[in-house]
């Protein structure tokens, strides 16, 4: 289902404070930690959560699925009567 | 004259599916680069941070990048829903906000040949990671600015929601490259 240009406008500010919030957060964390593994890990962790906040909402990800098993059964049915047939 | 589609081309196979693979499938490579680079940090240098490292310029550039990524999303958002006045708008703010980051990245280096230049450990680390990062940057503000130029006369997106879109998703990409590139330079003690 398609989203109005509000829901989607509004989804964007929601992923850019929570993207704030967490910067804010790498940034305090570094600042706080001096356990090396410890910072280092957070830092992934944080970082890989921005990563998927971006991937997803932004880049759209969930499209892909679509394209990628529209590809996949593209070459199953690579067959020019079945295509006939289902026009 | 009419548009006829032969019946052996199969129509899964679409242009927007076409286009979407094929650049998610070159995103997925360059970031393979990016990891490869990332990792060279802690083998070059281990986890030693130099004290002179600009931590306001670093966490001013990761704004100024998130920002940008919500103007870009808002531009690829307008144009999609048809209002074509907006998306310009948003893509220059995101062009904008791209030059500055570049100017930003450009003040980093200065202040960096005098602290760690690039014969130190860090500085190679910092100049390598930085410099490829900011090639994607102008790519991205180059790939903008024409997208810009294309629909800057038109009163509608036309062919040209493709062009929005893939200069969009680029310059996300070039975000989440920084997401792991400013703790990495930045952050890690």
């Amino acid at each position: 289902m398609h989203k109005t240009i509000q829901e989607t406008l509004k989804l964007g500010w929601v992923v850019i404070v929570i993207l704030a919030i967490m910067t804010a957060a790498e940034y305090i964390v570094a600042v706080v930690i001096d356990d090396t593994a410890i910072l280092f890990t957070l830092l992934l962790i944080v970082g890989l959560a921005k990563a998927w906040l971006i991937i997803q909402y932004f880049m759209h990800f969930g499209q892909l699925w679509e394209h990628v098993s529209d590809a996949w059964y593209g070459m199953l049915s690579d067959d020019p009567e079945a295509d006939r047939e289902e026009d | 004259m009419t548009n006829h589609v032969p019946h052996h081309v199969n129509h899964r196979f679409d242009a927007l599916t076409i286009n979407r693979l094929g650049l998610w499938l070159f995103l997925v490579s360059d970031a393979s680069f990016f990891i490869a680079l990332l990792s060279s940090r802690f083998f070059v240098v281990g986890t030693s941070t130099p004290e002179h490292v600009d931590q306001v310029l670093g966490l001013s550039l990761t704004i100024l990048l998130l920002l940008s990524s919500l103007t870009a999303y808002r531009a690829e958002a307008a144009a999609e829903h048809g209002d074509l006045p907006n998306a310009k708008k948003m893509l220059l703010a995101t062009i904008g906000m791209g030059i500055i980051f570049v100017f930003g990245v450009g003040y980093e280096w200065y202040e960096a040949f005098k602290h760690f230049p690039p014969s130190t450990g860090f500085g190679t680390v910092l100049f390598t990671l930085t410099g490829v990062h900011v090639t994607h940057v102008v790519t991205g503000v180059l790939t903008l600015g024409f997208v810009y130029f294309r629909i800057r006369k038109s009163k509608t997106i036309g062919d040209n929601q493709w062009a929005v879109e893939g200069a969009v998703k680029w310059w996300h990409f070039v975000d989440v490259a920084w997401v792991f590139i400013y703790p990495t330079l930045y952050l890690i003690k």
